[in-house]
């Protein structure tokens, strides 16, 4: 039977994350649960603001519409998820988790109007050949009816639980169609509106802490740089998904390219010195 | 092209009656200090000291340049004023690019066609040694919200959000806002894509400077270009220049880009700095100021590509817009009697070209039954182009049309004949847009 | 361009330091603006005779001026005219000229004295003859005496020529007005009867196109100037490297620009289309375009020689040729060239120049008789030193002596010159036929 909490709103991810990290820390000391806990979170009536929703427009490239990105609602969502992940029955540390992948599914369009029904669960805890996968899946619903389906995947490294996963692809530098030239403060920029202040992102001191030689940009701001870069095409349903393969250190420069394709679009983003991706993806319009 | 088209409807001519440049200075060059209203100032004055405009009340002057200072909100009013035209000559600007001087003349054209105007002067200028430098954005929304703050709390608010970074200017780039890759890195790929070689671009760009200076040598540019600034000619024009020298330059654009780099500075435009206008006006309005029409616009079509998405190289609009306009006027390259294509850079005439000659192309992109056509060299840039004179971005318009309208009037009355003398005018823009329009001798 | 010394010597204490030194005293010229008079107080017309009469009459009534027959104490005349057409012997000079001295310290500045006589002929009988002949070096020494501006020149008449002939009177006006303030010391000749008096002495060119090459500074872009404000259409040319400031020009003067080098084989070609496409005519081509490159004989290069011979005359020779085979210059047609007093009495270092000048002056006797069925003339304007860029890169101790070596001790501007260009192509100057007036302030060389 699956325990329901509601939240009366979505939680400020600063403190999730503070409470994750002593998590992490008492987790390294004993072993943790290795099942995931049956419960679903859930925060009734989210909106957005307009100020908010402009912010993250200009700062993505996305067009002004009243419609939200994909990638703000799961800005405004995916903290629900956060919370989920910090309860002390979840089997893996925050600390150290890696978002390997997201596959978003934009039913239909959220308009800045609508009040958001976010409810988010863990699924598919998994062996992987570097350690243990997990599935946080966040669903969106408007008027009673899913509009935005969210699956984010997270690797802990090292936490084996058995099960090897499949080998990476072989990634060739197709020809590129643009580039992104990434300041040292876009960590901090969308910091400012996704609230995802982990210290990876903010400064080469803070990421240095945490193993990294520079700060790295968040995979959802790549990931939403290549949806803004696919444009209208997209449609007002479609399912967008990528991988995020190495980080992109900042500042630094990533080669891309954003096509058609058969089914929709793909899209890539790789260092074009050393020929290695950070991220692949596409995106399929729907019907 | 199989799409049902509805013939131009019946209106009068508009005719190219002149035009003036002053002479395309590389940027940094003897037009450093000179601003675009200098420029656009100094062409119009030419243009009237040629026609005998002084006190003239034109019925319309449109220009406009790509870099513009935001004081520069009305330009072109601006560079009437200061001129020898009549007060009451009204003025607008535009904006389309490198096509903005092709777009001032199709726009003014179609007005004196429509009889809404009886004379027109279209023009273009830039200077990229004048760029206007911005403050950063972060800068300028502080400032704003600091003007906007009325308590003390609330200014302070605004200062604080001021970083150090933020103070540095920000000056233009060609980059294209999508994409963030220089004109040059997206030609490059356009360039590999069509497997353009360094030596046809560079007998593409040495053929440019000879004709230019050919053109030159012959008086050519007597009734076309005014000098300016102690300049009399092109100054990016190289009459000894020759394919081994050319084929000494390295590779400037594509570097760092996964594809064979072939594009050096001497088969691509440097910056340059320059104006142009044209006089346009109707056969009366011709016939009352004793003004000789040289040639007529005959229509014009503009075309785009989704460059973003790769599926065409940024320059390549052309290439889409050209077979629908002579479609729409039934009309083939084979009866076009010159064919100017701006050379943005070398490799842009040659991929378009390639584009035309493809098969695929032709089936596939602009749904032909094969290639869309082969371009006659002879035919093609006749007294040079933009890798000659140089490329102020909306002055480019302006120069082609003015020169070649004079060929055209020249190659009728040479022949005797009223056979059609046309001419296609092609310019590639920024945004993937693209701009053509076919012109007839008078 | 502005000469310091003439400043210096005309104002305070300086002007009292060299006066006292005796140095020269070159007095500041009065030049013409639109609405002013002819003249600024009675003028004075001596010499017997019905001619004499008939001058006296015409001044009087078409002109409305104050016109005494004899001086009359205590008055300052403006002008003198001395009328001696009738003029059969020597002895008949005394009392005309004595008239004159009298009254010459009474001349206020810039007045001026003009002599209207008969050319001495081969056939004339020697009394006559050398009567005529006399005037001539009265008028220049005469000329050398006044001061303050003053100039003296004569008008000298072809046998037949009535002294109310157009071009008679036409000279006369020019002479006495400030149109001619650098003119001095000349005697130009009148050979016919030919020429038209305008309607309106403020526009005599109204209705004329004119074109002026060369006009794109200097003495070219005055003769545009004048040329406009004298009622003129001008065709602005110059080569296309002064295309800038040619622009200016052809803006201010409300004319066209040409851009042309006429040199080029086409020159004439395109003058003329442009003239007669642009404006429907063509009735005044001024050659005004000019280089020097000077070098001492002994240094000359073939490029400097020929370049000069190229542009100074060879391209008139051209350009005349089209005017004259077109059928469009037909129409009282009038060819002005610019000589140079270089062209008259020679210059160190300025062969090639001093050629190409003395050519344009052969030129023009040889070219008038070929416009005369059209009531046509080609003349030339030889220009002494005039304050331009040129002469502003003369060495100063050079230009300072080459200023002074004037009756009127300066130099002239450049507007002199087109004031005496735009008398000779207004149809007053009809009966003035290969002639060629200096615009020199009466340089101690040459003729």
């Amino acid at each position: 039977m699956t325990t329901t909490v509601v939240l009366p709103k979505v939680p400020a991810l600063g403190g999730l994350f503070a409470r994750g990290a002593g998590l992490s820390l008492a987790r390294r000391v004993r072993s943790g649960p290795t099942v995931l806990p049956d419960v679903e979170y859930v925060v009734r009536g989210v909106r957005a603001s307009s100020d908010h929703l402009t912010e993250y427009q200009h700062l993505l490239g996305e067009s002004a519409s009243d419609a939200l990105p994909a990638g703000f609602v799961h800005v405004l969502a995916f903290p629900v998820a956060t919370a989920l992940m910090v309860r002390s029955d979840f089997p893996l540390p925050l600390v150290g988790l890696v978002h390997v992948a997201n596959r978003v599914t934009q039913h239909r369009p959220v308009l800045l109007t609508d009040a958001l029904d976010v409810r988010a669960t863990a699924t598919d805890l998994r062996g992987h050949r570097s350690g243990t996968q997990v599935d946080l899946v966040t669903e969106v619903s408007v008027d009673g009816s899913v509009a935005w389906r969210g699956v984010s995947t997270y690797l802990a490294r090292g936490v084996r639980l058995g099960g090897s996963g499949d080998e990476p692809a072989t990634f060739v530098p197709p020809t590129p169609t643009g580039r992104w030239k990434l300041d040292g403060d876009i960590g901090r920029r969308y910091a400012a509106v996704s609230g995802d202040r982990n210290p990876i992102h903010l400064s080469a001191l803070s990421a240095k802490a945490l193993g990294f030689p520079r700060a790295i940009a968040h995979g959802m701001y790549t990931a939403s740089r290549a949806l803004a870069d696919v444009g209208a095409g997209r449609g007002d349903a479609f399912e967008w998904s990528v991988e995020f393969v190495k980080p992109v250190l900042l500042p630094g420069t990533v080669t891309v390219r954003v096509a058609g394709s058969s089914e929709g679009f793909t899209f890539a983003g790789w260092d074009a010195r050393s020929g290695k991706p950070h991220l692949t993806g596409s995106v399929t319009p729907l019907r | 092209m199989a799409r049902p088209t509805t013939p131009t409807p019946e209106v009068r001519r508009a005719y190219v009656l002149g035009g003036n440049r002053i002479p395309f200075a590389r940027a940094g060059g003897p037009y450093v200090r000179a601003s675009n209203q200098d420029m656009l100032t100094a062409a119009i004055d030419g243009l009237v000291a040629r026609y005998g405009l002084q006190g003239e009340r034109i019925g319309e002057v449109a220009a406009g340049a790509v870099l513009k200072h935001s004081k520069d909100f009305n330009l072109t009013r601006e560079a009437v004023l200061g001129s020898a035209l009549s007060a009451e000559t009204p003025a607008y600007d535009v904006q389309q690019a490198c096509a903005t001087g092709l777009e001032t003349v199709v726009s003014l054209s179609n007005k004196i066609r429509l009889g809404q105007l009886e004379s027109a002067i279209a023009g273009g200028v830039d200077s990229t040694s004048d760029a206007p430098i911005a403050v950063s954005n972060r800068l300028r929304r502080a400032l704003l919200d600091l003007s906007r703050a009325k308590t003390v709390g609330q200014k302070l608010a605004a200062v604080a959000k001021i970083r150090p970074k933020d103070l540095a200017p920000v000056a233009p780039n060609t980059g294209e806002p999508r994409t963030h890759l220089s004109m040059g890195e997206h030609q490059a790929l356009t360039t590999a894509q069509w497997e353009i070689t360094q030596a046809a671009q560079d007998e593409v760009a040495l053929a440019s400077h000879q004709r230019l200076a050919a053109a030159y040598d012959s008086g050519f540019f007597d009734d076309l270009v005014t000098p300016f600034r102690g300049l009399t000619r092109d100054a990016n024009l190289r009459a000894d220049s020759s394919l081994e020298k050319l084929a000494k330059l390295k590779p400037a654009f594509g570097l760092g880009l996964d594809t064979p780099a072939t594009m050096t500075a001497g088969n691509s435009t440097p910056l340059s700095d320059g104006a142009s206008t044209v006089l346009l006006g109707s056969a009366e309005w011709a016939a009352a100021h004793d003004l000789v029409p040289l040639a007529s616009l005959v229509d014009a079509e503009a075309g785009a590509v989704d460059f973003v998405h790769g599926d065409d190289g940024l320059l390549m609009a052309p290439a889409f817009a050209v077979p629908r306009l002579l479609a729409r006027n039934g009309l083939t390259l084979d009866d076009l009697d010159y064919i100017e294509i701006h050379e943005a850079f070398a490799a842009t005439v040659l991929t378009t070209l390639a584009a035309w000659e493809s098969e695929e192309f032709g089936r596939t992109r602009l749904g032909l039954d094969g290639a869309f056509g082969t371009v006659d060299r002879a035919k093609l840039n006749v007294h040079g182009s933009s890798l000659a004179a140089g490329h102020p971005f909306a002055a480019t318009g302006g120069r082609i049309v003015a020169t070649i309208s004079k060929e055209l009037h020249r190659r009728k009355a040479a022949s005797g004949s009223d056979a059609p003398v046309r001419a296609l005018v092609s310019v590639c823009a920024a945004g993937g847009l693209g701009l053509t329009a076919i012109l007839e001798a008078a | 361009m502005s000469d310091t010394y003439l400043n210096l010597v005309n104002s305070g204490f300086t002007k009292k330091v060299a006066k006292q030194l005796g140095l020269p005293q070159p007095s500041p010229l009065r030049r013409y603006e639109p609405g002013q008079p002819l003249l600024q107080g009675a003028v004075l017309v001596l010499g017997r005779g019905s001619e004499s009469d008939a001058l006296a009459g015409f001044l009087s009534s078409d002109w409305d001026l104050d016109v005494h027959r004899h001086a009359t104490p205590g008055t300052r005349y403006s002008a003198v005219v001395l009328a001696l057409t009738e003029l059969t012997h020597p002895d008949q000079l005394s009392e005309p000229v004595l008239a004159v001295g009298a009254v010459l310290k009474e001349l206020p500045k810039g007045a001026r004295v003009v002599t209207v006589s008969r050319a001495p002929r081969a056939d004339d009988a020697p009394a006559v003859a050398a009567a005529r002949q006399g005037v001539d070096g009265l008028l220049r020494s005469l000329a050398k005496e006044l001061r303050g501006g003053s100039t003296g020149n004569g008008v000298m008449l072809a046998a037949g020529v009535p002294v109310t002939a157009p071009s008679v009177v036409g000279a006369l006006r020019f002479f006495l007005s400030t149109k001619s303030a650098f003119v001095d010391g000349q005697l130009l000749a009148v050979d016919s009867t030919a020429g038209t008096l305008p309607d309106d002495w403020a526009a005599p060119l109204a209705g004329r196109v004119a074109v002026v090459t060369g006009a794109a500074r200097g003495i070219g872009a005055s003769i545009a100037d004048t040329l406009a404000r004298d009622g003129a259409t001008v065709v602005a040319v110059d080569v296309p490297a002064a295309g800038e400031q040619l622009v200016a020009v052809a803006n201010r003067v409300r004319g066209t620009a040409l851009q042309l080098d006429v040199t080029a084989d086409d020159a004439g070609a395109r003058i003329l289309e442009h003239a007669l496409q642009r404006h429907g005519r063509i009735d005044i081509v001024v050659h005004n375009a000019g280089i020097t490159r000077d070098k001492l004989l002994a240094n000359m290069t073939p490029d400097k020689w020929d370049s000069v011979l190229a542009v100074n005359i060879a391209s008139q020779l051209r350009i005349n040729e089209a005017l004259l085979t077109s059928g469009d210059f037909t129409d009282a047609p009038r060819i002005v060239s610019l000589a140079s007093t270089s062209g008259i009495a020679g210059n160190r270092g300025q062969t090639n120049y001093a050629a190409s000048k003395g050519g344009v002056i052969g030129m023009v006797r040889a070219t008038a008789p070929l416009l005369e069925a059209f009531g046509g003339t080609a003349n030339a304007v030889a220009p002494g030193f005039i304050e331009t860029e040129m002469t502003a890169r003369i060495p100063a101790v050079t230009r300072q002596v080459a200023r002074r070596l004037n009756s009127l001790q300066q130099g002239g501007q450049p507007v002199d010159v087109a004031e005496t260009v735009a008398f000779l192509a207004s149809p007053a100057a009809g009966g003035v036929v290969g002639r060629v007036l200096r615009v020199c302030g009466q340089n101690m060389v040459g003729q």
